[in-house]
């Protein structure tokens, strides 16, 4: 009784495992008959040769290195024409679906070939993890991967994508120099902001790095200035969706990011007033909300703008007093520009400025309203000091007809005195 | 005065001493006022030329302020001269303003007019001078108060509060621009255009001038020396 039972499991095990192998799929070494003969190539309709050569030692040491060739190439028989194109979707199902609505994967759909597909980015036989640093997706060589096109002036223009300059730029920026000189992994890459898959230009509101979504985009690496910066007049304009607030790209740039200490910057001390006088000059902030108007040209006035200017920098810049990523109106108790606490913030620079020194206004608006003594007394010396030009010249030239009129009249006259 | 002074017709307007406080007020006003006014008009650009070329803001305030601290010690040293020493009791009573002047004032424009016959007759300094010395020492001493109390801004702080600062910014700098406009188109024009001296009065350097000229401008003085026996 038991020995047809176990014949026929046998049986039944034998049929099973040879069905598959009775489909003659190739085993990767069939497959390297052909294709591991590295002169192997085919004639393209355009004229080029591709070469149709898989290294197999690259393919053998990529993520996909243990699988058999069918598990991409389904219809790969041997010999075979040419083969259906590779579905990576097919594993990578959520990759292959957020690709489908980057700008990449559209144009893709259209049947344009120079966006790149899966392989362009992450290779084809030689695919390996990002966390392999030998892969084109490591984290220190995807700025070469994306440079690769990007920095590419005919697709630039195609596209017309932003100037490859500024593409250039993020390698000298803060960011760039962080993982390119220093090899930190943990420095910003471009699909840390741009997103990988799903990567789409910044006016469309799912983009990564959509002005809404910047803040909490760079809060991902910086979460604790994002906290400061959501408590702020700046963050809580741009959470209640004023447009016109500025989200951290507008004072730091984007690609040309710099270290404040960097003279380059844009919000190194030398040029922070013209980054805040960017918005806070322009007519409509200070109606729109109610800030007091010639800010930047009363601070330029001061000597702390003109040393600022002249290259002076430990002198106070608008940061200085009104705070960095905790900037708060004055009317805020919180604010280190509200009226009673002003003491203490110039106090930082001037342990001798108390609350008596801090009476009065910082930026000094010359006009009879905002400033009444300083503009009397300018007026006065103007006045004064015309009068006195006037006068001078009336005397001289009074002096000067007298002289011509005696000269006219007797001959001499030349001296003042009696003759 | 030397007997080559008298045979050359030269009387002595200047002692050394003034001229050496003259030629340092000279040098040390011209000095504040480029490192000054750069800082005035920084918007200006020359001044900021000026301030490149000073080395910076910072560069330029220290030499605007050794200049001044020279020209304070000029100032103390010319007020005791004045007060105390037998040369300078004298010129100061000399230069106190009176009466005569406001009536030689009138007169003057009056004879340029042609309804006076007479030019004023100066003593040693006309209105015109005593106009000038006491205008400018107003001002030097206006400037050094505003100057010192912006230098000492810590010590300020304590006692006033930011709106004094201000006006002292304000007037330091005004202050400065009437001392620029003074001594430019007045004092300028009348020790080098003014047509009696043309091209110039050569007593700030050689402390002299000609008895003739004298005579002619200051003829009170001239008669005095005279009288003392100095010509």
């Amino acid at each position: 009784m038991r020995r047809p039972f176990l014949t026929a499991a046998l049986a039944a095990a034998a049929l099973y495992l040879a069905v598959p192998a009775g489909a003659a799929a190739p085993g990767v070494g069939e497959c390297m008959d052909c294709h591991g003969d590295s002169t192997i190539e085919k004639t393209l309709p355009n004229g080029q040769a591709l070469s149709l050569f898989v290294d197999l030692q690259a393919y053998r040491q990529s993520v996909h290195g243990k699988s058999s060739c069918v598990s991409c190439h389904a219809d790969a028989k041997a010999p075979h024409d040419k083969l259906k194109k590779v579905s990576c979707e097919k594993c990578h199902g959520d990759a292959g679906k957020s690709y489908a609505g980057s700008s990449h994967g559209k144009l893709r759909a259209k049947g344009v070939t120079d966006v790149p597909g899966c392989d362009g980015c992450h290779g084809k036989h030689d695919i390996r993890k990002p966390t392999d640093p030998a892969a084109r997706t490591f984290r220190l060589n995807i700025v070469a991967t994306c440079l690769r096109c990007h920095k590419d002036r005919a697709i630039e223009q195609k596209y017309n994508l932003p100037d490859q300059k500024v593409m250039a730029a993020y390698e000298q920026s803060v960011h760039g120099m962080a993982s390119k000189k220093s090899g930190l992994t943990g420095s910003a890459v471009c699909i840390d902001c741009h997103g990988n898959h799903a990567i789409l230009p910044g006016d469309q509101p799912r983009s990564a790095t959509h002005r809404q979504s910047i803040p909490t985009m760079c809060g991902k690496c910086h979460p604790g200035i994002l906290e400061q910066y959501e408590k702020s007049v700046h963050g809580k304009g741009m959470r209640a969706g004023i447009a016109e607030s500025p989200v951290c790209t507008d004072c730091h740039g984007e690609h040309t990011i710099a270290k404040v200490a960097d003279p380059t910057s844009s919000v190194s001390p030398r040029n922070i007033p013209k980054t805040c006088s960017g918005c806070h000059e322009k007519g409509g902030i200070s109606t729109r909300y109610a800030i007091q108007k010639k800010r930047f040209s009363s601070y330029m006035d001061s000597f702390h703008g003109i040393a600022v200017e002249y290259g002076m920098t430990k002198a106070a810049n608008c940061s200085s007093c009104h705070g960095v990523h905790d900037i708060l109106p004055s009317s805020d108790p919180a604010s280190s520009v509200n009226k009673a606490n002003i003491p203490k913030t110039c106090g930082k620079c001037h342990p001798n400025a108390g609350p008596n020194f801090a009476k009065g206004d910082v930026h000094v608006d010359v006009s009879p309203k905002k400033a009444m003594g300083v503009f009397a007394v300018r007026l006065f010396y103007t006045i004064f000091i015309t009068s006195l030009v006037i006068l001078f010249a009336l005397h001289v030239g009074l002096e000067l007809y007298g002289r011509w009129n005696r000269k006219k009249n007797n001959g001499s006259g030349g001296k003042e005195g009696q003759s | 005065m030397s007997r080559a002074d008298l045979e050359a017709g030269q009387v002595i307007r200047m002692s050394l001493l003034f001229r050496v406080q003259h030629l340092l007020l000279t040098v040390l006003l011209t000095v504040l006022a480029v490192t000054g006014f750069a800082l005035m008009y920084h918007e200006n650009s020359l001044a900021q030329w000026i301030i490149r070329l000073e080395g910076g803001v910072h560069n330029r305030g220290i030499v605007h302020r050794v200049a001044a601290v020279l020209m304070m010690a000029n100032l103390v040293y010319h007020v005791f001269y004045m007060l105390f020493s037998r040369e300078g009791k004298p010129e100061l009573r000399q230069l106190l303003i009176g009466r005569q002047d406001i009536d030689d004032f009138f007169q003057s424009l009056r004879y340029n007019i042609g309804t006076a016959k007479e030019y004023p007759r100066f003593g040693k300094y006309g209105y015109k001078e005593k106009f000038q010395y006491w205008g400018a020492s107003a001002g030097i001493i206006l400037i050094s108060f505003t100057g010192i109390m912006l230098w000492a801004e810590g010590f300020s702080m304590v006692f006033f509060p930011k709106v004094v600062l201000d006006l002292a910014i304000v007037i330091h700098g005004y202050q400065g621009l009437l001392a620029f406009v003074i001594l430019f188109l007045w004092h300028l024009y009348n020790v080098h255009l003014h047509p009696s001296v043309f091209p110039m009065n050569p007593s700030w350097i050689t402390g002299k001038v000609s008895s003739e000229w004298m005579r002619e401008e200051h003829p009170l003085e001239y008669e005095k020396l005279k009288r003392e026996g100095h010509l």
